[in-house]
């Protein structure tokens, strides 16, 4: 059972990586997006008269920008590459439902996006002198795992809820930068105005954001962490149940109407 | 003479016409809304609030800066895709096989994505100075007028590049991205060319949009046009510069294709 289920992640994941994850445009997502906000960050910067960038929110936010829109784009694009290519209904007929697919290409996405964060890592290690000293380690490591589930749960509700609708790829632009502007992935959320950061509270890559500035400043108490972690668990778990009941509906209305393309 | 002119003028309307019908990637308002200010306009808001977060006080040089940045996204992603697209569309074959003049066909694909800029930033800037209340005391509306209609033209002769490429590249959307992003650095919209590195400042000043948004800011701030019209005629020569080497390309694959094949085998 187990051996099956990982030979089943193990060969989707192979082939969405050779298919759809890596290629030229995902270098412009993965890579140079985050260095031009980045760039433009430390520039504004240096205008503002800083001495140094701040590099956890102007280089390692660039990383987690790329992971993001990495994300988004792919698992939103696969959608409607299937549904042109008419390979929906046939992954809808098979054993293996939508959703599973879904999860483990979504899931691939996510773990290819690390690359990103990866580069950033070593652009401010690298060039820019970062020093992990202060940084409490297992903190990061923990709030990066919950950032990796927080955007994949995101990213399964998201290819699911894109199955709807023929426009996904505009929805696409709506969510691109929307999500990292209200999460603060390129500054503190004290940032801004209150109304904004109330909108943020459900979205779970925030919570985990938080914890990992903090442990990576090495600041926070480890009652604000768990805090922290803890929610991001819940909102990514009710992502992830939100995209369960997505899910059966997408079946129920497959069986309704027998096709896809036509939605 | 004349009838040659007329003949002309009268291809390049019914192109620009033709061009316009066929932007599919805008059939409904919330297409052309989203394709047009999603991506540009969150990504000024980031950018204000980065430059809070370092310590800028004042948002309006980002916020203006990115307003006249939009031509970036219709003239240079819409036009590189307007060409790009005659060979995914499978149109390319009938263009290349009809007897018309290159010239009107290939630059009226452009017109009606310059008036579209043109009237989206005639539209967004005085929103937003409205809502920044900016000062504008000392305005010279129609200069800055002028400025934001020649660098929306300008900007068309990346657009055309861009476009050229796309039909011998499949990876041209790519490319025109990449351009199109590292304008937020280049161009001079969210901070002042002069803080850019020496290398990056050339880099910059061989665009078009660097002296047209240098001068739309002057004549913002009052400047009369004796103190603009070095950067006016900088950023018209830079477009038409733009524009002849983006046409030359096309011909010369067009000749290439001629003789391979090239456009229809990619």
């Amino acid at each position: 059972m187990i051996r099956r289920a990982l030979r089943l992640v193990g060969r989707q994941m192979n082939v969405q990586l050779r298919i759809r994850t890596f290629n030229l445009y995902s270098s412009l997502l993965f890579f140079l997006q985050p260095a031009i906000f980045s760039g433009v960050g430390m520039i504004l910067s240096r205008a503002a008269g800083n001495e140094k960038p701040d590099l956890v929110y102007m280089v390692i936010g660039g990383g987690l920008l790329g992971m993001w829109s990495g994300m988004v784009f792919t698992s939103t694009f696969d959608i409607g590459r299937d549904r042109r290519d008419g390979m929906l209904e046939l992954i809808v007929a098979s054993p293996t439902s939508l959703g599973t697919v879904e999860a483990i290409r979504t899931l691939t996405n996510v773990l290819a996006g690390l690359v990103s964060m990866l580069a950033a890592f070593l652009v401010a290690m690298l060039i820019f002198d970062y020093s992990l000293a202060d940084a409490d380690i297992p903190g990061v490591v923990i709030s990066l795992i919950m950032i990796l589930f927080g955007i994949w749960a995101m990213g399964v509700f998201l290819a699911n809820f894109t199955v709807w609708s023929r426009v996904s790829g505009s929805y696409v632009e709506f969510l691109e930068i929307p999500i990292p502007l209200l999460c603060g992935f390129m500054y503190p959320l004290g940032i801004l105005p209150v109304w904004m950061q109330t909108l943020s509270a459900v979205i779970p890559i925030r919570w985990a954001l938080e914890a990992l500035n903090g442990a990576l400043l090495g600041k926070q108490s480890m009652a604000f962490l768990l805090s922290h972690w803890g929610m991001a668990l819940l909102l990514s778990l009710i992502f992830w149940g939100l995209s369960r009941w997505l899910e059966g509906k997408v079946h129920d209305r497959i069986r309704v109407t027998g096709e896809m393309s036509s939605i | 003479m004349k009838r040659l002119i007329v003949r002309y003028l009268r291809l390049y309307i019914i192109q620009a016409w033709f061009a316009y019908r066929a932007l599919f990637a805008w059939s409904t308002p919330f297409n052309y809304f989203v394709s047009k200010f999603g991506f540009h306009f969150f990504s000024m808001i980031m950018f204000v609030f980065i430059g809070k977060f370092v310590g800028l006080t004042d948002p309006v040089y980002i916020v203006i800066g990115n307003i006249l940045l939009l031509p970036s996204g219709t003239c240079l992603s819409g036009i590189s895709m307007t060409v790009g697209n005659e060979r995914q569309f499978g149109a390319m074959s009938y263009l290349l096989g009809s007897p018309a003049p290159r010239a009107p066909i290939f630059l009226g694909r452009a017109l009606f994505h310059i008036l579209d800029s043109f009237v989206t930033i005639a539209i967004a800037l005085p929103v937003t100075i409205w809502f920044f209340h900016f000062d504008m005391t000392n305005t010279n509306f129609f200069l800055v007028l002028l400025c934001v209609f020649i660098t929306s033209f300008t900007t068309s002769g990346m657009g055309f590049i861009m476009g050229s490429i796309s039909l011998v590249n499949r990876d041209g959307w790519m490319i025109t991205s990449t351009l199109s992003l590292s304008l937020y650095i280049l161009a001079g919209a969210n901070f002042p060319v002069a803080s850019l590195p020496a290398f990056l400042q050339v880099v910059s000043y061989s665009l078009p949009m660097t002296r047209g948004i240098m001068a739309a800011r002057a004549a913002l701030d009052g400047a009369n046009w004796a103190a603009i019209a070095p950067l006016v005629f900088g950023e018209i020569a830079m477009g038409l510069i733009y524009i002849a080497v983006g046409y030359a390309m096309f011909r010369l694959l067009e000749r290439q294709s001629m003789v391979s094949g090239v456009l229809d085998n990619l």
